[in-house]
């Protein structure tokens, strides 16, 4: 990868000069999150080496589990990313991963039961669309009448979890099951996406592949398409973007479109890999996770793909030291809250020192 | 005479560069003294560690004869030295009398003691011969008088020595005579002035010595009467400088632009181009002059396609492009130089190449299919660079490590790149050096000589009136008049600009 990312041009950026500088800084932040939620714990009573005896199961014996919510977490970063290099933002991911869902539950309900490999790339294509079309909703209210996205998209997703509530509790409802919940019937077996048997029995899941492709599709798009580089110019000066004859505009419908139909696929293969039916509630937020995650990566995909995994690792390690200890798992909300503050106070100090740099400098030079 | 400043053997650095080495500079009291060099040859520096923006890591002040440390603007007014910037610090919505007694508020009691106030800045604005109306917003007034509310702040200070930053760079001519008449004045009354400028004309014109700087050095200082254009140029860029644009005879040929009663709608903050009639022939230079905000931004987008036409038609190469985008026009053989190139012209967190590739990033042999070829168009842009002599290592690096006459270049680079058959240029050579400005002249006359057209809009007239074939004087959104080259001389043409008068065949 990191031959791929030299071809690309992306480490260190501007004069050309190579290093892993950039990686040193989220890696510190990190190892300083994990510290205070140590002293958090030690603190509160409990041990303080829990988090670390998680996250050690968590890279050891249940890798299965970290695989399992990588996925999630690999494709949530894209979904957010992509949209916010063109400065826009997606904060509705959580709703296009329900539309995608409901959507790719409904066809693969109505398939026949034995329709295999082509049936399930039916069942995708259905997933990743009904993500598009809910994620351009918001597009299209901010290109025709200047709605803010930010709003839209938030607001969109309560829309979303309560549709998706409704389906599976009433229309696409498995009135035959013996246990009664608010899920749809189960799909048929022919259009599970497998699971990685050879990791022993788990729901980690072929998902994982779609989520490294889709990654490095990503980082191609950014470095090497002339719509990434649009979306490079769109986001850094859309008047200038304007007066060199791209259309800002459908630039933003694109992003947008993308950024719904990556967030459908999670929609998608949490119900054909990991739940194999409609369930109400089956999403804890992956898209605010997403949004912790391209954070992290400073909004570059080959980036996602670590900051990805590690997310992946600390929620399963969160359920690991809630099993292994009697710490509660709620423990790793705290610790990404702290990355959180801590990626975002390293913004602002960026920014608190380029003041004063330039106060200092004043227009000399 | 007393030296009211002397700056000694001042060297700054800073990371990666010397700003000022070894500089010393010497002003005498009641003199105007100029202060000249190119972008980056460290005058605001220097001036800025006079001020006390900055600290000199070596050297030493004196102030009147007093050696001092200067640690912040405050220490440097308590000295009786005061900076006129270049962009004014002056508070939109609040009166004049408010905002010149802003930080110096004489109080009665709780409140402010706008009276006794009142009656100070009425005594300096007498002594001095000023006059601005007190009462009046400073949103409501002219740019010539913010300046003069800046000298007044400055002086109800009981500032001695004033520097003014590029004080002229936005001014008409008018205004600039009045300000150098001002300069006069305080001169007469015993104060210093420090006035750094790009216009040599004006140094000549208004200074008593003059201080040189290229390159973080002083290269020369004397009487300003010892000097002349080409010697003072010589020393700004360090060989000798080339005003003679090497100009063909006139043969204008075909039309390539020709506007047809074009008028846009009015909008907040621009002001709205009326029945404008206007044609561009192959081979000349057809210059827009004008007091700034007088319709020239919108004559300018709505050629580009950036401003809706609200009426009218408007033909590029004979084809009516009235009805066609941005990129369709650009096609079509627009190049357009825009009057603000940090918010329209580039994209400073880009690099240089991909501000170099904005016009062809979407075709052969930069892309295909929608892949980029990074090989062809970074191949592309060093070689632009290389041409178009943009002072950098490669054009990987972001385009804000420029300088802005470099960054220009840029912008002039990728714009004629295109070989446009007509180019926009809208303040070409705004802020920059008279290294780039000779350069950037020279590019435009090849442009014309070449046998394509240009519109040329600055507000610098002596600009204007230097490069056009025709030049076209627009007020309030009109062309009010027209004139050939060498038809009629800056005074005259001035007059047409603040709207004292207009040739009769141009109404309608």
């Amino acid at each position: 990868m990191d031959k791929m990312m030299k071809k690309m041009g992306m480490l260190g950026g501007g004069g050309g000069k190579r290093s892993l500088k950039p990686l040193a800084k989220p890696v510190l932040m990190l190892i300083a999150a994990l510290l205070i939620v140590m002293a958090f714990l030690a603190v509160s009573g409990y041990d303080p080496t829990a988090m670390l005896i998680g996250l050690k199961r968590a890279v050891t014996t249940d890798i299965a589990g970290s695989i399992r919510w990588a996925i999630p977490m690999l494709l949530g970063g894209v979904a957010v990313c992509i949209p916010f290099k063109a400065q826009a933002f997606n904060l509705g991911v959580d709703g296009q991963i329900y539309m995608g869902a409901v959507a790719s539950t409904v066809v693969a309900l109505a398939l026949p039961a034995n329709s295999g490999f082509w049936g399930l790339v039916l069942v995708f294509l259905a997933g990743m669309a009904a993500g598009m079309v809910y994620a351009m909703i918001a597009a299209a209210m901010k290109v025709y009448c200047n709605t803010d996205m930010v709003v839209s998209t938030l607001l969109l997703n309560f829309v979303a979890q309560l549709f998706t509530e409704y389906m599976a509790a009433d229309v696409l409802r498995d009135s035959e099951a013996t246990v009664q919940m608010n899920a749809s019937k189960l799909l048929p077996e022919s259009l599970w996406l497998p699971r990685l048997s050879y990791l022993g029995p788990s729901s980690a899941n072929a998902g994982i592949y779609i989520a490294i492709v889709v990654c490095l599709l990503a980082a191609f798009l950014f470095y090497k398409t002339t719509l990434g580089y649009e979306i490079k110019i769109v986001g850094s000066n859309e008047e200038f973007a304007r007066y060199g004859g791209m259309k800002p505009k459908s630039v933003i419908l694109k992003v947008m479109a993308i950024s719904g139909a990556v967030a459908g696929l999670i929609g998608v293969i949490e119900v054909t890999a990991v739940q194999h039916r409609l369930i109400a509630g089956f999403n804890p937020g992956f898209g605010f996770d997403g949004i912790v995650v391209a954070l992290l990566a400073n909004n570059n995909p080959l980036g996602v793909l670590l900051s990805g995994a590690f997310f992946g690792i600390l929620k399963n390690g969160g359920s690991n030291m809630e099993r292994a200890t009697d710490v509660p798992q709620i423990i790793t909300q705290v610790t990404m809250a702290i990355i959180i503050l801590s990626v975002s106070s390293n913004i602002v100090i960026k920014k608190i020192k380029l003041k004063k740099r330039r106060a200092k400098n004043g227009t000399a030079v | 005479m007393a030296n009211a400043i002397e700056l000694l053997n001042i060297t700054k650095r800073y990371p990666g560069v010397v700003a000022n080495d070894d500089v010393t500079v010497c002003v005498q009291e009641a003199e105007i003294h100029g202060l000249i060099g190119e972008n980056g040859a460290g005058k605001s520096t220097i001036m800025n560690i006079l001020y006390g923006l900055a600290q000199a890591d070596k050297g030493v002040i004196k102030v009147f004869g007093q050696e001092c440390r200067i640690n912040s603007p405050q220490d440097a007014i308590g000295l009786g030295i005061g900076m006129i910037h270049q962009h004014f610090m002056l508070m939109p919505n609040q009166t004049v009398l408010r905002n010149v007694i802003l930080g110096n508020t004489p109080q009665k009691g709780l409140f402010i003691d706008e009276k006794s106030a009142r009656q100070d800045i009425e005594k300096i604005m007498k002594e001095y011969g000023m006059k601005v109306n007190l009462d009046a917003k400073i949103n409501q007034i002219s740019v010539g008088e913010k300046q003069r509310v800046e000298i007044i702040k400055a002086l109800y200070r009981n500032v001695r020595i004033l520097i003014l930053d590029e004080p002229t760079a936005v001014l008409t001519p008018a205004e600039t005579d009045a300000l150098l008449e001002t300069m006069q004045r305080l001169k007469k009354q015993g104060c210093t002035i420090i006035f750094i400028t790009h216009k040599l004309k004006e140094v000549l014109a208004a200074t008593d010595r003059v201080t040189i700087m290229r390159k973080g050095v002083v290269t020369g200082s004397g009487n300003t009467s010892d000097m002349s254009i080409r010697k003072l140029s010589e020393l700004i860029v360090g060989r000798e400088v080339n005003f003679n644009i090497p100009f063909e005879n006139y043969k204008p040929g075909d039309k390539v632009l020709e506007m047809k009663n074009v008028s846009t709608t009015p909008r907040s903050g621009a002001m709205a181009i009326k029945q404008i009639n206007l044609q561009v022939n192959e081979g000349e230079i057809v210059g827009i002059a004008g007091v700034e905000g007088n319709g020239q931004s919108d004559l300018v987008e709505v050629i580009a396609g950036m401003v809706p036409m609200a009426e009218g038609s408007i033909s590029l190469c004979k084809r009516d492009v009235s009805g066609l985008d941005i990129r369709r026009r650009r096609i079509g053989g627009l190049g357009h130089i825009p009057e603000d190139r940090l918010k329209t012209g580039t994209s400073k967190v880009c690099t240089i190449s991909e501000n170099l590739m904005l016009n062809k990033y979407y075709s052969r042999p930069f892309s295909k299919a929608g892949v980029l070829n990074h090989r062809k168009i970074n191949a592309s842009a060093n070689e632009m660079c290389e041409k178009f002599l943009v002072k950098t290592p490669n054009a990987s690096y972001q385009l804000d490590t420029l300088s802005g006459g470099n960054m220009q270049k840029v912008v002039i680079a990728r714009e004629f790149e295109s070989a446009p058959n007509l180019l926009i240029a809208a303040q070409p050579t705004r802020g920059v050096d008279i290294g780039a400005i000779e350069y950037i002249h020279g590019q435009l006359a090849k442009l014309r000589n070449e046998g394509r057209a240009v519109l040329l809009v600055s507000a610098e007239l002596d600009e204007v009136m230097s490069l056009s074939d025709r030049i076209i004087v627009l007020y309030e959104g009109e062309i009010v008049a027209q004139f050939m080259r060498d038809e009629a001389n800056e005074y005259e043409i001035g007059e047409y600009m603040l709207g004292a008068k207009r040739q009769e065949q141009c109404h309608g």
